[in-house]
């Protein structure tokens, strides 16, 4: 294989940049569980990291997050294959399903770190 | 009278014997009729042009499998691509990316044999049932399971297309494992748990990282990355199932 085997054809390179966008994900998850660590003090002794650079860096990944996130559950149809009296649940359902059990747990989260926060 | 039109193909030509890399040759042949396709281009070089040049083919009608090749870059059944899509542009026609050249455009297919062979593709019984032993009966429904799946007829385009198979030809890859689950799904099939070693080996469906590649240019809409990832989840769910589930 070339090594720009991956910019030969867009599905190759959509493909890696579905996969790169793990890496600023898990640096940004390895963040947030030294946020949680720092919190442990009590709300008087904690600071968070609000820097210009460190939003732009959220907002950054948080577009990766979501970019991920919707390539994974789109392709859910594939992956999960049910039966309903010896009928295949068409793909689309399945997707359906998977974004609308997304949305659901966003708003469960949301709606926790709102309430307990206040 | 008008002139008929031309277009320009470029041909890999590679014997082992004589070349130490392949090479693009250009021919340029009269372009006649709008249905030709890329293999009817081959057939009038070698018949007319240049006999040496060596390819496979054979039915003509997308059945057999023996055309693919690479057409401008993309796994293609040859006996599938017009002309008409490409011209006046030249196209450039190579062997299919990631097996080993013998000569032209005839790819080596051994590692795939090999690979079929290991999946076991045919119907396997625990208790041999006897030639007088009435028919298997089988429901639409259940057909429905793995009619998908049957349809492969071993192109190879999948692993031409596959980056997995090219960065690592360990891979079970693409055709091998639909076929594997076209008998696994299948009501007859009592074979599952002699695949099962193959399929969940560390070259098995885990090396997939469903790229989906595979699924995009399979001209009988197999859909072996459907297949992969199905099968990723039977041997999660028969791992993380009691023992009784298991066979």
């Amino acid at each position: 294989m070339p090594r720009g085997w991956w910019t030969r054809r867009s599905n190759y390179f959509w493909y890696i940049v579905r996969e790169f966008t793990s890496l600023p994900l898990a640096l940004w998850l390895l963040w947030f569980l030294l946020e949680i660590r720092r919190a442990q003090d009590g709300p008087s002794g904690y600071h968070p990291h609000s820097s210009l650079g460190f939003v732009i860096f959220s907002v950054i990944v948080l577009l990766f997050a979501l970019y991920h996130s919707v390539t994974f559950l789109s392709l859910a149809g594939a992956i999960l294959h049910f039966n309903v009296a010896d009928r295949p649940i068409p793909s689309q359902l399945i997707v359906l399903s998977q974004f609308a059990a997304w949305a659901a747990a966003s708003v469960v989260v949301g709606f926790v770190l709102i309430y307990f926060a206040r | 009278m008008t002139a008929t039109k031309r277009i320009t193909i470029k041909a890999t030509r590679f014997d082992p014997d004589k070349d130490e890399k392949p090479r693009l040759q250009t021919y340029e042949i009269p372009f006649s009729d709008d249905s030709m396709v890329v293999l009817d281009a081959l057939n009038y070089i070698k018949g007319h042009v240049d006999g040496s040049l060596s390819y496979r083919w054979s039915c003509r009608m997308g059945i057999c499998g023996s055309c693919g090749m690479m057409v401008d870059g993309v796994p293609k059944l040859t006996c599938n691509a017009f002309l008409r899509d490409h011209w006046p542009r030249p196209i450039t026609v190579e062997p299919l990316n990631n097996f080993p050249v013998i000569r032209d455009l005839v790819i080596d297919m051994d590692d795939f044999m090999h690979k079929l062979k290991a999946i076991k593709p045919w119907v396997i019984r625990k208790q041999p049932v006897p030639l007088g032993g009435g028919a298997f009966v089988q429901t639409t429904a259940q057909i429905d399971e793995f009619r998908q799946f049957s349809q492969c007829i071993n192109c190879m385009l999948c692993y031409a297309a596959c980056p997995v198979y090219g960065l690592n030809n360990e891979f079970l890859g693409p055709a091998a494992i639909a076929l594997a689950r076209r008998y696994n799904v299948d009501s007859r099939d009592e074979g599952l748990g002699q695949r099962l070693p193959v399929l969940a080996d560390a070259e098995g469906v885990w090396e997939c990282s469903f790229v989906g590649e595979c699924s995009v240019v399979c001209p009988k809409g197999v859909d072996p990355a459907k297949a992969i990832q199905q099968t990723k989840l039977d041997t999660t769910m028969r791992f993380v199932l009691p023992f009784g589930n298991r066979d």
